[in-house]
């Protein structure tokens, strides 16, 4: 993009279209840089995901027999007519999209908004917030989980005795509260990456960008939104992005939470789909619930996705 | 947050030096605003404070937790503050022959899968962000799509084929699938980084008589360093704490990994032990936030980005 170009220094302007061009095609080059990295992608997600969506369209249920899979019987699409007539995966669904929306929204406020104040804090502060940021980042969901679940336990949390309902209020019943909870672990958990990310993004804003636009009369909004903001922007869409495609899937936090048996009023997509799967033995059906939450994802985020594209699509 | 003095000089001169000479002008000429500048700095470095106590809060009850005995965790009355602390559940993890095993196992895959991604996602990104060529535009797109792909559908059929090719139950194979899943995010952020170096810098260089991977080394290399810190720091984290793909990976108790160790201890008794699964991660965190400490003050030493100049 061309106000990625904008740190250059005035005067590259005509010297570096005539190198660039040439360095443009190189060859076997990009082939053989990339090479290493598609391999190994395509390994662990290409084959498993064909053979996933194969499995879709079949009535298969011996998941300890893998070898029958795909010789098992062909059914079309009765996966997903049936799937798409029940009222329970409409429900499901709303569900994971109204949970995950929020986790998103909360989780790149929070990031950003830290983002930014680390940049305007002494560096002993910054070290301080930063510190506290890792050490939270750096705890696996299923302990972070556990913590919130004995914090939150009617009897003997503390969260109860700080409010004041000791021993009265149960967290893990009504859905609103139950919820609340997961999205506060998952909130909790994500906001150390989105903003330690965001920050690195703000580094690489030259002061000295900001300060012409000042000098040139630009307000503090005119800056963040012409002058930060077209540079931080890919960092911003691929964290959007991950959010989106993490929280829809969000398995851990709600199965621990739960005690390893959620309520159906507790069900994302993900814990149904794992469910029919490995509780009920419905594997096609199951895939068929991945098929489709992976369908909905590309949907929501096709929009950024269309805008990376735009940003990585330009070569330099 | 942003609507006080976001992007002063005095907020800015995180950036890097070359502003002092600028931001000391400015000063001089806005002195009455200065004291007023210095009080909201205060009073954002309360407010700062204030958030990193909040989002500590949590571990820090871990820490009280696993100070406390176990027959005084279910006390009808938590306290905030220890009562009686003991080392006990530390010294019982740490005494565990089995903590240790897979503690090396995973420093091992860690520290492989942070070289490795960071190596060949760096080629991979140099190679999006400085080449123009054929399936580019598919490469990309696979590398995002791949991201949103359900672990737990995959994990069937990877099962399969990992023990017909004979990877599972081994820290290789561990590696490899670990490789991608940090895989697409390093290359994404590590392209952003090397489209932010102008390609007229490395020219420049050479012209100046660097050999290109002279250049590379002195130019490129310092220049996208906070990008590749950030990337490796993400891959640790994410290696480090990976439980599910592990989980279906690994059945044989010599190639467990942290995580997995955490989980064995959690089902392996009938009580819970909180104070001691406690114990257990925070021991599994001080690595990560000991290496972070390290890393920060490198790069808050000058190397910082903004340095994208020329």
């Amino acid at each position: 993009m061309t106000d990625q170009s904008l740190p250059t220094p005035v005067g590259t302007g005509r010297g570096r279209s005539a190198p660039a061009a040439k360095r443009r095609h190189g060859g076997l080059a990009p082939y053989l840089l990339l090479s290493p990295s598609l391999l190994i992608i395509v390994a662990i997600f290409g084959l498993p995901l064909i053979v996933m969506f194969i499995l879709s369209f079949q009535n298969w249920s011996q998941i300890n027999e893998f070898s029958s899979a795909l010789k098992g019987q062909w059914t079309g699409f009765t996966n997903y007519t049936t799937l798409l007539t029940d009222s329970q995966f409409w429900q499901t669904t709303l569900r994971t999209v109204v949970t995950a929306t929020l986790m998103v929204g909360l989780s790149m406020t929070i990031g950003m908004l830290f983002a930014l104040l680390m940049r305007q804090v002494s560096t002993w502060a910054r070290y301080i917030l930063t510190f506290a940021l890792i050490l939270v980042w750096s705890i696996p969901a299923l302990v972070s989980t556990l913590v919130f679940q004995w914090m939150f336990n009617r009897q003997y949390g503390i969260v109860n005795v700080l409010l004041g309902y000791n021993n009265v209020h149960d967290w893990l019943v009504s859905s609103i509260d139950g919820w609340g909870v997961v999205i506060a672990v998952v909130v909790w958990g994500a906001t150390p990456m989105v903003s330690i990310m965001m920050y690195a993004a703000l580094t690489q804003v030259p002061s000295e960008l900001v300060e012409a636009a000042q000098l040139d009369g630009a307000n503090r909004r005119q800056v963040f939104r012409h002058v930060i903001e077209p540079i931080i922007r890919p960092v911003v869409l691929i964290m959007t992005s991950l959010s989106v495609f993490w929280d829809f899937q969000v398995f851990t936090q709600i199965f621990v939470l739960f005690s390893n048996q959620p309520n159906t009023q507790f069900y994302n997509l993900g814990i149904w789909s794992y469910v029919e799967g490995w509780q009920y033995g419905n594997y096609g059906v199951a895939t068929t619930i991945t098929a489709c939450t992976m369908v909905i994802m590309l949907v929501i985020t096709i929009p950024y996705l269309r805008q990376l594209l735009r940003i990585g699509g330009d070569a330099r | 947050m942003s609507s006080s003095t976001a992007f002063t000089p005095a907020a800015t001169g995180v950036l890097g030096s070359e502003s002092k000479d600028a931001s000391a002008a400015r000063v001089a000429v806005a002195r009455p605003r200065s004291r007023r500048k210095q009080y909201v700095r205060w009073f954002f470095n309360l407010v700062a404070v204030a958030i990193a106590m909040v989002w500590i809060f949590p571990i820090y009850w871990m820490l009280l937790v696993s100070m406390t005995p176990i027959g005084s965790i279910y006390s009808i009355h938590p306290q905030l503050l220890p009562s009686g602390v003991t080392w006990f559940a530390f010294s019982q993890v740490l005494h565990d022959p089995d903590f240790w095993t897979a503690f090396r196992n995973s420093v091992i895959v860690t520290f492989s899968t942070v070289v490795i991604s960071t190596f060949v996602g760096f080629l991979a990104a140099t190679a999006i962000a400085r080449f123009r060529f054929r399936f580019r535009n598919s490469a990309i797109v696979l590398i995002m799509i791949v991201q949103m792909v359900p672990l737990i559908a995959l994990i069937v059929p990877l099962f399969y084929i990992y023990s017909k090719i004979g990877l599972s139950e081994s820290l290789f194979g561990l590696v490899i699938g670990m490789l991608a899943l940090s895989l697409p995010f390093c290359i994404w952020t590590l392209r952003g980084f090397v489209a932010g170096v102008p390609a007229d810098l490395e020219e420049a260089a050479m012209v100046d008589g660097c050999t290109r991977v002279g250049a590379f080394f002195r130019i490129i290399l310092p220049l996208v360093l906070p990008g590749i810190v950030s990337t490796a720091i993400y891959t640790l984290i994410q290696t480090w704490t990976e439980f599910q793909l592990t989980n279906f990976m690994i059945s044989d108790q010599n190639h467990f990994t942290l995580p997995l160790y955490l989980n064995h201890f959690l089902s392996a008794n009938q009580q819970i032990l909180y104070n001691e699964i406690m114990a257990t991660a925070l021991l599994m965190a001080a690595p990560i936030v000991i290496l972070f400490l390290l890393v920060q003050r490198q790069v808050a030493s000058g190397l910082t980005a903004g340095a994208v100049k020329g």
